[in-house]
């Protein structure tokens, strides 16, 4: 196969799809746009509330690494002395302690159980972007007392009805209102609302944050002891390198990264979207192929005749079936910059527009990795489909072609 | 310089064997104007097929310039049809998405001694000779059948084969048409000594040609010039 041959077969194969049928190029190059687009777009929608829940993770729940007690003990003991161990390790952000303590909300006729968390709110801003996200009133300060944040699930809306509400909440606190917390010892307070946030986070949002020394009020005791420790790393630190450092610098408690929780309370989903990331690809490809296979069939047998005149005028069979080939490789081609082209329109679209649940928001998460695997993925499908009818037609003998 | 030495073609066709050629033996000079002619069916298609190349006698041998083509490879047949051999078909037989230009171009691009320029300028000479031109441009479905018929005539002469053959050219044509392309066939044979065999049953056609070979039933049944028509055997 020289260069003239394989030039000829490109001419061949361009002016086809120049003066051929129109409507048929658009049609196809539309079909494997919408085939790439299909492949693409459920498991970057996956992707993307993945991302979403990741971020929200980390951002509330373990930060970077999660500091929690060995098996068999319900506290991290200690506390100040491991988080000076901790906050004086290279490559450490900054530690932060929480502890949540059940406890029931009354304001006016409502009651609503749920979990107080105690945290150090100085800290607690190096690790969590929570104070930056008051939408009412101001974030709690390091010495406050007798005051509390609550999430905005949590605070409700006076204009919505009990019965109408969507998740039970106080049907309406204002910054400064007070509410009562009983807490599950029996110890009962009133506190002021500081302030009201919302993250989108949802069991944040259905939260209410408090000062450690308020909780130590609570217990009637100085609190050495948490829930667990949440440690930031600083940029450029893995966190893998800070669960390792933690481990050999004597910290005893059960050391994880977020990849390590999330692989294990994840891992079932992510295994559902792998499943249903199969299937969406296995469908395009199969689309792909069947419908390359017979645009090319039908073009290869519409042109039998053609075909053997071709031959028989001297025209080698590979150019014959590289015409097919090239016209398949420059429709699959389109196909795929269209499939890109519609991907990044919806991919912008819903940048603005994302999908929000009360739990998660999504985006769509594309890498430019994604977008060349499928390229690949959908081009070999696409020539291995154009090329067996090319291949086939190009065989056939030179008296049945011509007699047809 | 083609000896052909008893050709026989057989079609089977579940019990019932087809003779479509049953002992052929002939021999085409250089420069020779050959028709072909018959009633239908008598084999005359099938004869070109095999001296073109395009089909395989089930016994017997084609020799041209000293190579028995019935021996080749796949791949040398081809070869020898793109560097030696010259086609025209009854129906055209042009690429419909290639322009009058591109078509007769094709088989020039192929070929390994040909240079773009080269290229460029053969075909540029063989469609003014045609005297389609002005017509270069133009798709085939844009011409009528005889134009149609010349285009396919330059694709089988730009390359300047050593053997040009036709299977009924002018099958589709008026007699107007024809006319035109004989005239064409006949100035390619004298101006440039171009061996042609043509396939043909119309009587009138014979004032064309040199010599005339007449088969019935697969067999020849008279060979001899034009005028004056001898006997076979
Ligand atoms: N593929 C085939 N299978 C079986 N028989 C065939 C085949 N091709 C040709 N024949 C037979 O061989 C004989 C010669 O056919 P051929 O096409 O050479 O005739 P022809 O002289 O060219 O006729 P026409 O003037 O109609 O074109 C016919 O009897 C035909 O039926
Ligand atoms: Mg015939």
């Amino acid at each position: 196969m020289g260069q003239k041959e394989l030039k000829v077969a490109f001419l061949l194969a361009l002016r086809s799809l120049q003066r051929g049928s129109r409507s048929s190029v658009i049609l196809t190059v539309l079909i494997i746009g919408m085939c790439f687009t299909n492949m693409i777009f459920l498991p970057s929608l996956f992707n993307g509330i993945g991302q979403s829940i990741t971020t929200q993770i980390v951002d509330y729940e373990v930060a970077n690494v999660l500091v929690s007690p060995k098996s068999g003990d319900r506290y991290v003991t200690d506390l100040d002395a491991t988080l000076d161990l901790i906050n004086g390790m290279p490559g450490v952000e900054r530690a932060t302690p929480h502890y949540s303590k059940g406890a029931t909300l009354k304001y006016r006729q409502r009651v609503l159980g749920v979990s107080v968390r105690a945290i150090t709110p100085g800290d607690e801003k190096y690790v969590s972007p929570l104070y930056s996200k008051m939408i009412a009133g101001s974030y709690l300060g390091e010495a406050d007392t007798g005051e509390v944040i609550i999430g905005k699930s949590v605070a409700g809306d006076a204009t919505v009805r009990e019965e109408d509400e969507f998740e039970p909440s106080l049907g309406g606190v204002r910054v400064g209102d007070s509410i009562s917390i009983e807490y599950g010892n029996g110890f009962t307070r009133e506190y002021r609302v500081k302030g009201i946030y919302f993250t989108g986070w949802s069991p944040v949002d259905n939260t209410v944050y408090t000062t450690w020394a308020d909780m130590e009020e609570v217990e009637g005791k100085p609190l050495d002891q948490a829930d667990y420790i949440t440690v930031k790393a600083k940029p450029g630190y893995t966190e893998k390198f800070i669960k390792d450092e933690l481990q050999q610098y004597g910290v005893s408690e059960k050391v994880q990264t977020t990849a390590d929780l999330l692989s294990k309370s994840m891992g079932q989903a992510l295994q559902t979207f792998a499943i249903i990331n199969m299937v969406s690809l296995f469908v395009s490809i199969i689309i792909t192929t069947v419908v390359l296979f017979i645009v090319i069939t039908i073009k290869t047998l519409n042109s039998r005749k053609q075909i053997g005149i071709l031959k028989a005028i001297g025209v080698d069979k590979e150019v014959i079936m590289h015409n097919y080939g090239f016209q398949v490789i420059i429709l699959a081609i389109l196909g795929i910059i269209l499939g890109i082209l519609i991907t990044l329109a919806l991919s912008v679209y819903m940048s603005y527009n994302p999908v929000v649940t009360p739990a998660w928001s999504a985006t769509l998460y594309i890498t430019p990795l994604d977008l060349l695997l499928n390229s690949v993925i959908l081009f070999i499908a696409a020539i291995v489909a154009g090329y067996v009818p090319a291949y086939q037609v190009s065989r056939e003998d030179i008296q049945t072609a011509m007699r047809s | 310089m083609i000896e052909i030495a008893g050709l026989r073609r057989i079609y089977r066709m579940g019990d019932v064997e087809v003779k479509a050629l049953d002992g052929i033996t002939l021999d085409i000079a250089k420069g020779e104007f050959l028709g072909i002619m018959g009633a239908s069916g008598s084999g005359k298609t099938t004869l070109l097929h095999m001296l073109g190349l395009l089909d395989e006698p089930t016994s017997g041998h084609i020799i041209v310039e000293g190579t028995d083509i019935t021996r080749l490879t796949d791949y040398e047949k081809t070869m020898f049809r793109l560097y030696k051999f010259g086609y025209v078909f009854q129906d055209y037989a042009l690429v419909p998405d290639l322009t009058v230009m591109e078509n007769v171009s094709l088989p020039a691009m192929l070929r390994k001694d040909r240079t773009e320029e080269q290229i460029q300028k053969d075909s540029d000479t063989v469609l003014e000779k045609i005297g389609l031109f002005e017509r270069r441009d133009h798709l085939p479905r844009e011409l009528s059948g005889g134009q149609q018929q010349r285009v396919s005539i330059a694709r089988a002469i730009v390359n300047k084969p050593d053997i040009l053959f036709a299977d009924e050219p002018c099958a589709n044509l008026d007699s107007e048409n024809s006319r035109v392309v004989l005239e064409l066939f006949r100035e390619i044979n004298e101006e440039m000594q171009q061996t042609i065999v043509m396939v043909s049953h119309e009587d009138w056609h014979k004032d064309y040609f040199h010599r005339i070979v007449r088969l019935r039933d697969g067999t020849v049944i008279s060979d001899g010039y034009n005028g004056k028509e001898g006997k076979a055997g």
